[in-house]
């Protein structure tokens, strides 16, 4: 046995440390809950100089998987990690990976997929993969997540194929075990010896053709080869599982089982539930009931017959599913086990039940209250286990705590947009008094941090609308803190849709409204559409955004930047400024945050030839105002229009809450963020600094916040130029497009 | 000392601790480094984690430690109900209900003091039989600490199976390596705390708690929820009364020096001010009414922007009444009661957050 040392780690930890161990060439990612933290953990060993993993932060989850790809092309070894919606967004990656047979690693951290959007652990994710192609190692140990994922990279290599190493989100992701890992990197690798291509991609004397075009009778054999890869693979791994016993001394089968041998009842679940199932099954021992309990350490390729050998002495058994596969009355993994007992002749008599969607807590009663139902012979084969029908009587509608927002209340008149015979949009009005009359569309109480800035932006926007709004919030902290069920602090209608797909959805939504009103099913009268995105939604949905405005749908745009993934604890986007720490760009000795500039959205946007385009800012109301009115305008009556406004995150910013607009108006004043529009083709600059004697150097904006002090140093020196002169050469090129 | 813990876990399965406290605080830490100093330094093993999200500012944060043999593997994945030692990292928690659910004859208790405070103000339940007290943020201030780590010692010393050696070793662990400009500090503190921390003797007054309720739709069910998880109860969050979320402070309105410019209601986060049609210097225009304190986050966003000083920073204790206290007008009637709410929790990942507080961030 290898030499090992104990860490007090949570899974995502040690599927970290063996990633590093590994000595793996390169990961892509894109920051999900809860499969974050991986990538931030590898991303503060890359600063600390402990690994040199190349990490490549995508701008969603299906680049990330292409990135991948890409890179295992290549010939690298490679490593994603992900939950969830991400999963299914990387979804048809998958069979393209395992198709043309590039082995890599995927750590699937197990989450509820939408909607509605939950982050908690369930198996709606991972069950979508059963038909990929994949193998899938499935841990219900902090200490099997560890030892999956070495072993995981040895049987992809041996078999040609990508593999996953699923777990469960939170209960196995966060909660820290004790557990061992091998002292000494070189074990590990040797363990998994050196990497070998088949058909070296990148050997330029002797060039192949990856992707072909195929058809049948080609097709199918294609097919079988995978099929045949499967079957390798199921025959490898016991070996894999033996020689990997013998270097840590902890010895795995494809099945795991507690009291199977003489259990007349059996409970079969998968990943964290097993263990505390065990606990059940040693109450109900010590209470004479012979009991079991069984799970499944390998999910592809299933292990049908290790399984029939630990089942088919049972007379009763119970398969509990984190999730359904609805229609099919029972979740993924009693559909299997029910098919596999009638395979090879099982008499056990089988129930099947749905239990702890959405991360619902398992304790060990309600492993006891299976065996019960296991039990009960009128206890149906098929239920839902942990439901609750309410009570009507308790939820009798006491009435609305708000009167609807009507056209007549929010018409006030106090702020107007006309258009002028010359063809130039006016606004009058729109004074922060004046428009103190505007009703909030948004309710008070919403769980924002204390001084955050989106609900300032939002209420800075919408005051100057005067027309009824509908909102759309792509997923964010926006959206989060908004609508946690049962309440919703929206007063107007409003929908959420995934991530990268708001403005799409939002212009399916407009086109609707327009032919109802035009068939006379609805009343008439102007709605501004409006989708709010921030978070870094402007990354992963920049395509639908820009697919919105090419087709010129009427709706605005409106995005809340507040420079990171702030929802999921602070990863960076595209958007954070250069040199910013944040959870994936740490700052250490060999990183100072993160390596790029942030992106120009607005620019990206004007390319599309939108008639409206303005940046905003809180520290300049009116001027927010007066252009979040013309920007309704364009919205209802031209095409698409977008408004971006730099917006506070104190806890991340790591700021002081109550002066954010001051940090809000630095940012402005060092030309990071400088207030313009460009209208109908004309760029307009609001506010120069220059002009008005405020223009200040960026050093001064980043020691304001605690995410860019450190760039204050003199070792930043460096990084502060080269974002000096970024900032400097996007408004100088601005000024002259607004000079002519 | 550890032989106590041996006998203890000699007639049961756990040994468990449950730690009360907001975002911010650094329970999530001092929570991993408990479990780790049993596993390390004890001869036991454990088990540590937190409530899922968690550790945005003002968030209720629970955390979960469980000791047992080492030999025994720990099987289960589910928060501690039954605690053996409950730790209240602030002293507001302690009207929570919610904070003292399963404790009872068994349960030893720990309460972080308010700052200044001598002794503990508001009883506990009944049935709680030992309770201790220490002055962690005093502490906390005056060694260049954290609450965590003062709290870290208390617990250690509470729990007595644990030597200040072993506690300093673990402390020396976690942070040393990472934050060494932090740890000096950091051991004054938790020393601190594990000296400090003193036996109260227990008033029997009885104080009623307030239960925490999820609103007024919280008996939805499959049979009555609307399809689709479709909410149709819309500004609903108005029953939230976010009061817990404030820091001690609330902006006081001076109305006489008020000017109605309106830049309060353009920075407020949280739709606080009251505006409505009146005169100001003979003119009609709209005029601040007042604050609705229900939903004031204590930010002090409109203290820094207002040009006057018609707003300005007070201690809440100092402002029981408060003035120009204006519910929100929009709302068409009163909810059956405000639930007591701090922010969402959403953040599932500590990395960027602990960094930043260990060095002495804001957050």
């Amino acid at each position: 046995m290898e030499k090992q040392v104990m860490e007090y780690a949570g899974g995502n930890e040690m599927a970290a440390i063996a990633i590093k161990q590994i000595g793996y060439d390169l990961m892509g990612y894109y920051p999900i809950t809860p499969s974050t933290q991986i990538a931030e953990n590898l991303d503060a060993m890359r600063a600390g100089g402990e690994t040199d993993l190349i990490m490549i932060a995508a701008e969603g989850e299906h680049s990330a998987a292409g990135i991948c790809y890409g890179a295992a092309v290549g010939g690298g070894r490679v490593i994603n990690a992900t939950s969830a919606n991400g999963l299914l967004y990387a979804l048809e990656q998958l069979p393209v990976q395992s198709g043309t047979r590039y082995p890599m690693v995927m750590n699937v951290v197990c989450r509820t997929v939408s909607g509605p959007l939950s982050i908690k652990g369930d198996h709606s994710d991972i069950m979508y993969l059963l038909n990929a192609g994949w193998p899938i190692l499935f841990a219900h140990t902090v200490q099997q997540v560890y030892d999956f994922n070495i072993i995981a990279l040895k049987l992809a290599e041996q078999v040609r194929l990508p593999v996953v190493v699923a777990y469960d989100g939170f209960f196995t992701s966060h909660q820290k075990r004790r557990c061992m890992r091998f002292e000494a990197d070189e074990t590990v690798r040797q363990f998994i010896g050196p990497k070998r291509e088949e058909y070296p991609f990148l050997d330029l004397h002797q060039p192949v053709t990856v992707g072909s075009y195929m058809n049948e009778p080609d097709l199918i054999n294609n097919r079988y080869q995978l099929y045949l890869a499967m079957r390798e693979a199921a025959e490898r791994i016991p070996a894999l599982f033996a020689e990997y016993g013998n270097l840590s001394g902890r010895k795995y089968g494809t099945v795991e089982s507690y009291f199977h041998e003489d259990a007349e009842e059996l409970l079969v679940l998968l990943g964290s539930s097993y263990e505390t199932a065990k606990e059940g099954v040693d109450r109900l021992r010590r209470a004479g009931r012979k009991a079991g309990t069984v799970t499944l350490n390998v999910l592809r390729p299933f292990p049908e017959k290790e399984l029939y050998a630990s089942c088919e002495k049972a007379g009763r058994i119970l398969i509990a599913d984190r999730q359904d596969s609805y229609g099919a009355w029972g979740g993924n993994l009693s559909l299997e086990v029910r098919a596999m007992m009638q395979k090879f002749g099982g008499k056990a008599k089988i129930k099947s039940l749905v239990y702890g969607l959405g991360g619902m807590d398992f304790f060990a009663d309600d492993a006891e209250k299976m065996f019960d139902i296991l039990k009960d012979p009128e206890a149906p084969d098929f239920a839902y286990y942990g439901v609750t029908p309410g009570d009507a009587g308790k939820t009798a509608d006491k009435g609305n705590f708000f009167a609807p927002l009507t056209r007549e209340r929010t018409g006030l008149g106090a702020t107007t947009v006309q258009k002028e015979t010359s063809g130039e949009v006016q606004v009058k009005g729109g004074t922060l008094n004046a428009t103190a009359a505007m009703p909030k569309r948004i309710a008070p109480g919403h769980g924002a941090c204390p001084g955050c800035g989106i609900p300032v932006n939002l209420n800075l926007l919408l005051r100057a609308i005067e027309d009824p709004v509908v909102l759309l919030f792509q997923t964010g902290c926006g959206m989060i803190v908004t609508t946690a069920y049962p309440r919703t602090s929206f007063k107007v209608p409003y929908l959420h849709n995934l991530f990268q797909n708001g403005a799409a959805t939002l212009s399916g939504l407009a086109e609707i409204c327009y032919r109802k009103q035009k068939k006379g099913e609805i009343p008439p009268g102007d709605i501004v559409f409006v989708m709010v995105s921030g978070d870094g939604g402007m990354d992963i949905g920049m395509g639908s955004a820009i697919g919105t405005a090419l087709r010129g749908h009427r709706i605005l745009i409106f995005e809340y930047d507040n420079g990171g993934y702030m929802n999921t604890g602070y990863q960076l986007s595209y958007s954070t400024p250069k040199g910013a720490r944040s959870a994936t760009s740490h700052v250490g000795k060999m990183q100072y945050g993160k390596t790029f500039f942030h992106k120009d959205m607005p620019r990206i946007m004007a390319a599309t030839g939108i008639p409206y385009i303005a940046t905003v800012a809180e520290s300049n109301p009116t001027d927010f105002i007066r252009k979040a009115a013309k920007a309704a305008y364009y919205a209802k009556t031209e095409g698409t229009a977008y408004v971006k406004a730099l917006s506070a995150c104190p806890l991340n910013w790591n700021d002081n809450p109550a002066t954010e607009r001051r940090v809000i108006e630095a940012g402005v004043n060092c030309c990071y963020f400088p207030l313009f529009e460009k209208e109908q083709g004309k760029t307009t600059l609001n506010f120069d600094p220059d002009a008005a004697g405020k223009k200040i150097p960026v050093t001064d904006w980043l020691a304001m916040m605690g995410r860019t002090r450190h760039l204050c140093r003199d070792a930043y020196r460096p990084v502060v130029e080269s974002l000096q002169q970024e900032i400097d050469r996007r408004f100088s090129l601005l000024k002259r497009e607004a000079e002519k | 000392m550890t032989e106590n813990m041996y006998e203890i876990l000699q007639n049961r399965d756990y040994y468990e601790i449950r730690l009360e406290s907001i975002g911010g605080l650094g329970a999530n830490l001092c929570g991993k480094m408990l479990g780790e100093l049993a596993v390390r330094y004890l001869n036991l093993n454990s088990a540590a984690f937190s409530s899922y999200g968690s550790e945005k500012t003002g968030t209720p944060v629970k955390g979960y430690i469980r000791y047992c043999l080492p030999e025994k593997e720990i099987r289960i994945h589910s928060p501690v109900v039954h605690p053996d030692l409950l730790a209240v990292f602030h002293q507001a928690l302690m009207h929570d209900q919610s904070v003292w659910k399963g404790c009872g004859r068994q349960t030893k208790v720990l309460v972080a003091l308010d700052e200044g405070q001598e002794e503990l103000s508001g009883g506990l339940p009944d049935d709680i039989k030992e309770c201790y007290v220490v002055n962690a943020r005093q502490i906390a201030m005056a060694s260049k600490s954290r609450i965590n780590v003062v709290m870290l010692g208390a617990i250690a010393k509470v729990m007595g199976v644990a030597s200040l050696e072993d506690v300093r070793q673990i402390c020396r662990d976690s942070l040393g390596k990472k934050y060494p400009d932090a740890l000096e500090g950091n051991l004054k503190g938790l020393e601190s705390g594990y000296e400090q921390v003193r036996n109260l003797t227990l008033c029997t007054e009885t104080v009623s708690r307030k239960e925490k309720r999820s609103g007024e739709s919280q008996e939805w069910g499959y049979a009555t929820a609307p399809i689709g998880g479709v909410n149709p109860r819309f500004g609903s969050t108005a029953v939230a009364d976010l009061s817990p979320s404030r820091q001690g402070y609330i902006p006081i309105f001076i109305k006489e020096r008020c000017i109605n410019c309106g830049l309060c209601d353009s920075t407020c986060p949280d739709m606080v001010f009251q505006f409505s049609r009146g005169e100001y210097n003979g003119k009609e225009m709209m005029v601040n009414q007042g604050l609705d304190y229900y939903h004031c986050k204590g930010c002090m966003r409109c203290v820094n922007v207002c040009p006057v000083n018609a707003l300005v920073q007070g201690s809440e204790a100092e402002h029981v009444q408060k003035q120009y206290f204006i519910p929100n007008q929009d709302m068409l009637r009163v909810p059956d009661y405000y639930v007591e709410s701090g922010p969402d929790g959403y953040i599932t990942s500590e990395s960027y957050l602990t960094e930043v507080r260990m060095e002495g961030g804001e957050v």
